[in-house]
């Protein structure tokens, strides 16, 4: 029983300390459990959770995706300034194309390159960021683009920037409507197990027959789509797309990913936990907004949360190896 | 073994000396166009700038060399240029100087025993280590510029030059390499460093410290990468918390332009010098061309990519050469 115990505290420590938080705030501030501030709240889950969805493939696959910033900020703008000129159905799915494109950009490089290392791709997704974000900035002339609100023609964006179906907002159910479809994807796919097989170990992967290449390939796309994903949402309820629009989205979701329990060593992990991580990172955000805590110190946090998740896997890791 | 033949022997040269030629073939494109990039104060300004991000890489090569990577360099520097400010106002310059350079060794050493003694992956605790210095950074300043005391001297090491020719940055920044080239290639502790990066356990059988060495290593980057910032301050006479965002990774590619390798045990000081040039160089030379600065964004985009790219692949070439 007490075994049981620690095991769970052991496995769910990041998860826990974050819940711990959150609720203590909630007791402190009780203004944090009012409907508006949950309202508020909600408000922000949807394109944070979306990028870490996607995230958490490529984590899973041993990788660390550091270009979501730049193709958030690529994807927004372009996708808004195609509405005038071809339409807002084509351009949303120009939009999705162009997250996914980018997406696949970064895995044809990294699999032509043979960049197998968490440190190699890290580095490859930055460099392809800054090549994204320069891209976003050239394209406005870096200034901040608008969408007209007298436009007839933004049915598609103002339903998914404000609309609701029932009691639920429609970027809630493209939230569901995803997360149902990458949960089935992992979990009941051949290649969504590959995913977690290769990024424990790829050789190994290899040599049981699963073709490493192709998963990378669907990782990165994933995750490209879903930062896609991710900028419509955000500029359909902003109204705005500015050609930096997707900064510190990267950081922010492999924190969400990480305080959600998968492990940044890759293999182990699931798209369930990274919602649950994306929701407590936003409710501690907003709780530490509460409790006056400047945003600079929540830097300091999310940075330590990074440090002792990877040092507590590594913990982990060593007891099991012990245990054996 | 394959036979090689003339042309093979000079397209592995030029491989081999990659940042170096790429450098020499910059230099000679400029020739044509008629631009000031030719005159002595443009070449040793591009020198004097380069100079601080190449303080940087000194330390953070013999980091990359043993194997492992530090990207909390940009904190390190920041948090040294606000330090050595905010500590003008109460102490004497060479001490202030001191707080700013000492505080990241104390960076380096918890970044070293998180990373060595724990045994933790160091991309994503150096990734962690820079947002929380960043952090830091902002909440000491507010986010906001700050600026030393007026009438102190201590703008004059960025940017006074002796005998009104050579700027001082420049001669720091030799006297750094010197230090740096001498400690790899003629002490005990330089000659480990290679031989931890060139294979971990081999080192440790053969009685090597390989634990003390490889902390020391992240010791001298976060002393180096702070003792930058204080000199970054002094030229620009202001510290901030955002002057670092980008400084880890253009170092990073900057060394690996040099031909020191991600993977360890191969490469140098004076390799990451001429690696630093090249970004030096580009950056100067398409100012005076006035390329556009988006398209210099997307330049380096692509720079960084192709350069991370290719050493990964000539890695992928060796594993399935053996």
């Amino acid at each position: 029983m007490t075994d049981t115990l620690r095991r769970v505290a052991r496995e769910y420590l990041v998860l826990i300390l974050v819940s711990c938080l959150v609720l203590m705030t909630a007791i402190i501030q009780p203004k944090f459990i009012s409907i508006g501030n949950m309202t508020n709240v909600m408000r922000q889950f949807g394109p944070l959770i979306m990028v870490a969805m996607g995230m958490t493939f490529v984590i899973i696959g041993g990788y660390i995706d550091l270009s979501v910033a730049g193709i958030i900020s690529l994807v927004g703008v372009v996708t808004l300034s195609l509405i005038e000129p071809i339409g807002q159905f084509p351009a949303l799915l120009v939009g999705l194309l162009l997250g996914a494109a980018a997406g696949f950009l970064n895995s044809m490089v990294i699999t032509l390159s043979g960049a197998m290392t968490q440190a190699e791709g890290l580095f490859i997704s930055y460099g392809m960021s800054v090549l994204y974000g320069g891209a976003a900035l050239m394209y406005t002339g870096g200034v901040t683009e608008h969408m007209s609100y007298l436009d007839a023609n933004l049915s598609i964006f103002r339903m998914i920037g404000s609309g609701t179906v029932g009691v639920f907002s429609v970027s809630f159910l493209i939230f569901l409507g995803l997360l149902l479809v990458l949960y089935i994807f992992q979990k009941f796919t051949y290649i969504g197990r590959a995913i977690s097989l290769t990024g424990g170990n790829k050789t190994a992967a290899n040599l049981t027959g699963i073709n490493v290449n192709k998963t990378i390939v669907i990782i990165w796309t994933i995750s490209g789509f879903m930062a896609g994903v991710a900028a419509i949402v955000l500029f359909s309820r902003s109204t705005t797309a500015s050609p930096v629009m997707g900064r510190g989205f990267d950081l922010n979701a492999i924190i969400a990913v990480v305080v959600g329990g998968t492990s940044l060593k890759g293999g182990k992990g699931s798209v369930a936990r990274t919602v649950l991580g994306a929701l407590l990172v936003i409710l501690l955000a907003n709780s530490m907004n509460l409790l006056g805590v400047t945003v600079y110190m929540q830097n300091v946090m999310k940075g330590s949360l990074l440090v002792l998740a990877i040092w507590l896997d590594n913990i982990k890791e060593r007891r099991q190896g012990s245990d054996l | 073994m394959r036979k090689k033949g003339l042309g093979k022997t000079i397209t592995s040269s030029i491989v081999r000396y990659k940042a170096a030629f790429a450098v020499f073939m910059m230099l000679v494109v400029m020739i044509f166009p008629r631009t000031n990039f030719y005159s002595v104060f443009n070449l040793l300004d591009m020198l004097n700038s380069a100079s601080i991000l190449m303080i940087v890489s000194f330390g953070l090569t013999l980091v990359i060399l043993s194997g492992a990577i530090d990207l909390s360099g940009g904190g390190s520097l920041v948090l040294g240029g606000i330090l050595t400010v905010h500590a003008l106002s109460v102490m004497p310059m060479w001490l202030a100087i001191l707080v700013g350079t000492l505080v990241g060794a104390v960076i380096g050493v918890v970044n070293g025993y998180i990373i060595v003694y724990q045994k933790t992956e160091p991309v994503i605790v150096t990734l962690g280590t820079s947002i929380i210095l960043t952090g830091i950074a902002q909440q000491l300043t507010d986010a906001h510029p700050i600026s030393p005391p007026p009438g102190s001297e201590f703008m004059m090491i960025g940017n006074g030059r002796l005998f009104g020719v050579i700027p001082y940055l420049v001669i720091i920044m030799l006297v750094v390499f010197v230090l740096f080239y001498i400690l790899l290639r003629y002490t005990q502790f330089g000659r480990n460093i290679y031989a931890i990066g060139g294979d971990y356990e081999v080192a440790e059988y053969s009685g090597i410290d390989v634990k003390k060495i490889k902390a020391a290593t992240y010791v001298l980057a976060g002393m180096t990468a702070s003792f930058a910032g204080v000199l970054l301050s002094s030229k620009l006479n202001s510290a901030s918390s955002i002057y670092g965002d980008q400084t880890a990774l253009v170092v990073i590619s900057g060394i690996v332009v040099g031909g020191t390798s991600l993977a360890g045990g191969v490469g140098g000081v004076g390799r990451s010098l001429v690696g630093l040039l090249v970004f030096a160089v580009m950056e100067n030379a398409m100012s005076m061309l006035h390329v556009d600065s988006y398209i210099q964004q997307i330049i380096r985009g692509i720079v960084i990519v192709s350069i991370l790219a290719l050493d990964s692949y000539g890695r992928k070439r060796r594993r399935e050469d053996v």
